[in-house]
């Protein structure tokens, strides 16, 4: 029982911390943009996708972690200024783009890359016991590399120029504008970089599931649950919620069978909503 | 003809003068000539009847699309080769397929597209359970024989069996009457099944686990989401006592939990066991040295070398007709692997197709319950259409029973057959009977 505690409560951050990446990226779309980024999922795909094939031609998952990521950037940047721009301030019309975005992407993926799933070994192999059960070193190493990503975020929003750009321009727009902050630009920058969180976190999960064209479809259904319960547009809502949620589940596949521990995390989900329409951590 | 600013035409040049009228014959003529020089060679003869057409669903776009691509490919290169040996009863034979997009309605809506617009006279595919099941209605009212191709639940020729139905392909229930007294005899007599938490998972886990129990083991079962990506939780509820880990999912879940199992130690203390479906069209660098001493139950050794010596003649022109390397890999792309274990079924349904309308008589719908009993007690003998081996059609639940196969992975990661289980022994008894129902 108490290693069955320990690897739930383990996993349940372990999975918590590679949530709130992806919930991180989406949430920051949405605050800054106010666009439902359905295609937030497919990035995270992507993410996963561009590190096989840097893992194919260089046998390094480490740069694989910086250049597919970068890559995935780029490719938010496209649709960032080809199409979203054109669009803006239309909520209906982004929503219909995005999922559009979305089903091109897959598509794109499942031509090239093909419809097998395929593997990326583990960069760090080993474990470690854990009372009765044996735990992955590599999963630590990806819950560390995702509470370090958020760190550096934290410290992007709170201490550099740019940060206090975007948190400007969430708070009020047209006075941004007034003080001669480049709005379009920090829009453009706000995409590519949540663009960014959602392929680092595909990077880092690869690892541990497998990479296929449809990997993004259920994490962008828990991506939205996190943002939603943890308050849209407050970022580190999104952080505690994701842990909260991944523990809830955890710990919950102990007591009951694990497909109806979900049922737990959902009606967390509900309870939330019904108390706090506007999420736990929104205003 | 006239000179033209003192210049001569080419004809005048050459002593020769063409009027308007020869000019249109000699075309007419040449044309003629051409487009009858330039029509493929056909065995039919032109306007003498109608094509036979087959109606095809496949799953090529949204999941499953390994299997789609794979089966889509073997059909068009069976069809092809039906027509280049004349056809069925000298007519030729058309495909006409459609993407099932892994939904039930859409599948439905294609299949009734295949029926009402294109007019097909038989129609087959779809290795999803849950589509085929969608489409049984469709079939049933306008009396359109379908014949499966791949999906592995035992409802469709037991309790949901329809008489227009057929599947000559191996399910969850033969699976088990071919494997479970081997891994019962050879890996252990506890058993825990993690499946994926729909009809053919419960189904694997049903039909092995009660032979299991009644043979005095002790079996567990831990249901899991067929989309998990995170099987941790699932995996601390393996009993500490259990001694064989059955797994069955599909696409990158199957990869996942076989990965984490090796992650969290468990392969130590457990034997793995599962079916072919869940890496069939995965190559073994794929899954990984973590599948390394696994076993798999098969029904078509993935290597030309493991095929039975009999059967290695006509292994090897069926290859070598779909595009398929020894090491079952696509012709034109070495990382593409086959799904070579259910893509035979589409093989040779349409030589089965074939054999049944000559031997029914068939020549449109009016007959298409003949067709159904002619389908049903086929006996096909190995031979190129029938590169598997033996394959027997049982009247009573319109079922196939063929040959299986064990397969172990080996420390470098290939597939050996360490057994091969007959078809005679894997023949549980009807659990409908369909005969007085067409």
């Amino acid at each position: 029982m108490a290693s069955n505690l320990a690897v739930a409560v383990l996993n349940g951050i372990v999975w918590g911390l590679i949530m709130a990446l992806i919930a991180l990226g989406l949430n920051l779309i949405f605050g800054l943009l106010h666009i439902i980024n359905m295609a937030h999922g497919a990035l995270y795909m992507l993410g996963a996708v561009f590190s096989w094939y840097v893992i194919e031609l260089t046998g390094n998952y480490w740069l694989a972690l910086i250049v597919a990521p970068l890559g995935v950037g780029l490719v938010g940047l496209a649709l960032e200024r080809g199409l979203l721009r054109t669009i803006e301030d239309q909520p209906l019309v982004t929503i219909i783009c995005t999922f559009g975005i979305m089903l091109v992407l897959q598509q794109l993926v499942l031509t090239y890359f093909g419809g097998t799933a395929r593997r990326i070994a583990l960069p760090i192999p080993g474990r470690f016991r854990l009372f009765d059960l044996q735990y992955p070193v590599m999963r630590i190493v990806i819950a560390a590399i995702s509470a370090a990503v958020m760190g550096g975020l934290w410290i992007f929003l709170n201490r550099t120029r740019y940060g206090l750009w975007m948190r400007a321009v969430v708070q009020d727009r047209e006075m941004a504008v007034a003080l001669g902050i480049p709005v379009d630009q920090v829009y453009m920058w706000t995409f590519i970089l949540g663009s960014v969180l959602a392929a680092f976190s595909g990077v880092l999960a690869a690892p541990i599931v497998s990479v296929d064209f449809m990997m993004g479809r259920e994490i962008l259904i828990m991506a939205f649950i996190i943002v939603i319960v943890g308050g849209m547009g407050n970022l580190w809502g999104s952080v505690v919620t994701a842990v909260m949620i991944s523990l809830i589940h955890g710990v919950g596949s102990i007591f009951v069978v694990p497909s109806t521990a979900t049922v737990f995390s959902l009606g967390f989900m509900i309870l939330v909503l019904l108390v706090r329409p506007q999420g736990l951590f929104g205003e | 003809m006239k000179e033209r600013n003192g210049k001569k035409s080419v004809h005048e040049a050459m002593g020769m003068e063409v009027s308007r009228r020869d000019f249109l014959r000699t075309t007419a003529v040449g044309a003629a000539g051409f487009a009858v020089g330039s029509l493929p060679f056909v065995p039919f003869t032109y306007g003498a009847s109608t094509p036979i057409r087959i109606g095809m669903i496949q799953e090529n776009t949204v999941g499953a699309t390994a299997y789609g691509y794979w089966l889509t490919k073997v059909a068009r290169a069976s069809v092809a080769k039906l027509n280049a040996e004349g056809g069925i009863s000298g007519r030729k034979v058309e495909l006409v397929e459609y993407d099932t997009k892994v939904n039930p309605a859409w599948a439905s809506s294609m299949f009734k597209k295949l029926i009402l617009e294109d007019k097909v006279d038989f129609t087959m595919g779809s290795v999803h359970s849950g589509v085929q099941m969608a489409v049984f209605p469709l079939a049933e009212q306008y009396k359109m024989p379908y014949i499966g191709g791949g999906a592995m639940a035992a409802g469709l020729t037991g309790k949901d069996a329809i008489a227009y139905y057929s599947r000559i392909h191996t399910h969850a229930r033969m699976q088990a009457a071919a494997g479970w007294k081997w891994g019962f005899d050879n890996l252990g007599k506890n058993w825990t099944f993690l499946v994926a938490d729909y009809a053919w998972g419960h189904s694997l886990a049903e039909e092995f686990g009660s032979r299991i129990k009644a043979a005095g083991g002790k079996t567990q079962t831990i249901l899991a989401p067929q989309n998990a990506s995170d099987f941790v939780p699932f995996l601390q509820k393996v009993d500490p006592e259990s001694k064989v880990l059955f797994t069955a999912f599909l696409g990158a879940p199957a990869l996942g939990v076989m990965r984490q199992t090796v992650e969290l130690g468990l392969h130590k203390r457990l034997q793995r066991y599962t079916v072919i479906c869940c890496t069939d069209g995965v190559g073994q660098e794929t899954v990984g040295k973590e599948s390394a001493g696994a076993h798999y139950l098969s029904y078509y050794p993935r290597y030309s070398s493991q095929v039975p010596k009999e059967l290695q003649a006509y292994d090897k022109a069926y290859r070598k007709a779909i595009g398929m390397t020894d090491d079952a890999k696509d012709a034109s792309d070495p990382k593409n692997t086959a799904t070579v274990s259910h893509m035979w079924t589409m093989w040779t349904t349409p030589y089965m197709i074939k054999l049944a309308v000559e031997k029914s008589g068939w020549k449109d719908s009016k007959k298409n319950a003949d067709f159904m009993k002619a389908f049903n007690t086929l006996k096909v003998k190995a031979g190129p259409w029938a590169p598997q081996g033996d394959l027997v059609m049982r009247e009573n639940d319109h079922q196939g029973f063929h040959d299986h196969y064990l397969e172990e992975v080996q420390p470098n990661l290939s597939l050996k057959v360490i057994a091969r289980v007959p078809k005679e022994k894997l023949m549980y008894d009807a659990p409908v009977d369909l005969r007085a129902k067409l």
